[in-house]
């Protein structure tokens, strides 16, 4: 049987995996016999999706979360990246920064969002900040990681060679270090939804998804709540996708297992 | 003498197996609270302090959840009684959840508009064309606010309101807006607390809804009456008691809320007065009538609801005043 799903095309792999949890979805539902405003079944979630996709509702506030999304992890991205090669390349940079860089991971947003209200009167970059100090970390431990992972024997060779600084950075700190840098940015996409979402808790304004998920637990239309959650998963599965083909088209290079 | 102690071992464990009554088993039941352990649920605290609770075989677990997690479990029948605010009731019926609410504990409706006494909002009227902030465009707040406008032929596109999230202090000290809508026992004292000075338009001296109070479903009154009506004469105990002496139900308090001293004696005594009556607990059709009509005008309901008076009962704070 293993064997056979191994034959199979991915996308039939991923259909039939669908279909088998909207079965046991509403199985749960009918057999529990739960109320709509506990657990909606796949239908009346169908439902509640398409109005809300008629009347632009879902349209609305799907592209305010991923606009905040985008910038939180291209701003992310682009600290990560100087301050990561930074850390690797001076010691005394890392003694200092890092204590402070680890402490502020257990922080919780939430606790200083009257604070941040305050300091930061924008609610777009208050939630793409949010965003930011979600996704920057895990992106800056990976591009320490890949940095280091570059074999000593190679700047070896490099040096051999008299290649110039920025060769060695172009020419092989990058393209060593890429595998595990693609990898942190996979977990970093998909972190940046939920740090858009954290925004949108601490700064809860029209529009944005979880401005939407607020309201729609609110008015106790549950099935809302899962078009919303159903919608920011799909954001994160698309976003995740995009980084698995940028890292096939960069890592093109490598040899297949 | 052998003889003599046997007969008195024979007589005490006579006297024990007749002793009679089994330790009383109570029931125990989770009551969310909506919000986080504070003073002005010191009649709850006090029933249970002085047993009233325990005497209708009844033990509280205090759940402080939010409310509109309390509304959906007694709607799910998971839980009997939650702590909710009136607008809730509507909005949950409006979805199909079979609440009803049994106990209105604050007689008045608990919000206001705070502005700083700099400001010159002396009136609903002077709220024209200001930058009101609210927490968000939904619950008790915002339903007050709207119904404060509405009570004054005020058109809320006439007033800027704004989200804030809940940093109404913060948002007025720092003259983000220009006023907050908040809870009477909760912002105003804040602020003044700061050294603010600031004024207080009441909700409830322009319009009259419904508020904070108990609510239960219809299975648990079908099938339970007797533990809703014990519900609701312990608690009605507990809040004459409070209101009678106010002092001793703050010490009490203290026994329920970590860290509770006497700075915070002003928000019990702050909502003393949005719960007094003439009887205690009892809801008003108008009230519910009213509320509904501020729902209809804010598009939180899409419809009048087809029986408003199965959405509240009186019953058991007339059996319980007995």
């Amino acid at each position: 049987m293993i064997r056979w799903l191994n034959t199979q095309p991915t996308w039939l792999i991923i259909l039939t995996s669908f279909l088998l949890l909207l079965f046991s979805w509403q199985a749960v539902v009918f057999i529990g016999d739960y109320p709509l405003f506990i657990l909606p079944g796949p239908i009346a979630v169908v439902e509640a999706f398409v109005g809300l996709l008629a009347d632009g509702t879902l349209l609305v506030h799907s592209w305010q979360t991923l606009s905040e999304v985008l910038m939180g992890l291209f701003i992310g991205c682009l600290i990560a990246l100087p301050l990561g090669y930074l850390l690797v390349k001076s010691p005394l940079a890392e003694r200092l920064v890092s204590p402070y860089l680890i402490a502020s991971q257990a922080i919780p947003v939430i606790a200083i969002a009257p604070l941040l209200t305050i300091w930061i009167q924008s609610t777009y970059w208050l939630r793409v900040l949010v965003a930011v100090l979600v996704v920057f970390f895990p992106i800056l431990i990976n591009i320490i990681a890949g940095l280091r992972s570059v074999p000593l024997e190679l700047y070896d060779l490099m040096h051999a060679l008299e290649a110039t600084r920025g060769q060695i950075f172009r020419k092989l700190e990058i393209p060593a270090a890429l595998p595990i840098i693609l990898a942190g940015l996979k977990v970093g996409a998909t972190l940046s939804v939920i740090g858009a979402l954290v925004g949108e808790f601490v700064q809860n304004k029209s529009p944005g998804l979880g401005y939407l998920l607020i309201f729609s637990r609110q008015f106790y239309r549950t099935a809302d709540v899962f078009v919303v959650l159903l919608t920011l998963g799909a954001m994160a599965l698309s976003l995740y996708g995009f980084v698995t083909l940028l890292e096939r088209r960069l890592l093109r290079w490598r040899v297949k297992r | 003498m052998k003889r003599f102690f046997f007969f008195l071992l024979v007589f005490l464990v006579t006297v024990t197996a007749c002793s009679g009554a089994e330790p009383q088993v109570l029931q125990q039941i989770r009551l969310p609270m909506g919000f986080i352990a504070d003073p002005q649920y010191a009649p709850f605290y006090v029933a249970v302090d002085k047993g009233y609770f325990a005497e209708e075989g009844i033990e509280i677990e205090f759940d402080y959840s939010f409310e509109t997690d309390g509304v959906a479990l007694v709607g799910a029948n998971e839980v009997p009684f939650a702590v909710v605010s009136g607008e809730q009731v509507l909005l949950g019926r409006a979805q199909g959840l079979p609440l009803v609410y049994v106990f209105e504990w604050f007689q008045r409706f608990p919000i206001a508009v705070v502005s700083k006494v700099a400001t010159g909002i002396n009136s609903p009227a002077d709220l024209a064309g200001r930058h009101v902030g609210l927490p968000g465009f939904f619950g008790a707040s915002y339903v007050g606010y709207v119904g404060l406008l509405s009570a004054n032929g005020i058109d809320e596109a006439e007033v800027n309101g704004e989200e804030i999230g809940f940093t109404q202090v913060e948002s007025l000290t720092t003259d983000r807006v220009e006023a907050v809508v908040g809870y009477v026992n909760n912002e105003p004292l804040q602020l003044a607390a700061l050294g603010e000075e600031v004024n207080v338009l009441y909700v409830a001296d322009y319009i009259d809804m419904v508020a904070n109070g108990i609510i239960s479903n219809e299975e648990t009154i079908a099938e339970n009456p007797e533990l809703v009506e014990g519900f609701v004469r312990a608690l009605l105990r507990g809040l004459t008691d409070t209101l009678a002496d106010p002092d001793e139900a703050y010490e009490i308090s203290k026994k329920f809320v970590d860290g509770l001293d006497d700075s915070r004696k002003e928000v019990l005594m702050a909502s003393l007065e949005m719960w007094r009556a003439d009887t205690l607990g009892l809801s008003d059709p108008a009230s519910w009538g009213t509320m509904q009509d501020v729902m209809l005008e804010m598009g939180f309901l899409a419809e009048p609801l087809p029986d408003l008076a199965v959405v509240y009962s009186n019953e058991f704070v007339e059996k319980a005043a007995r």
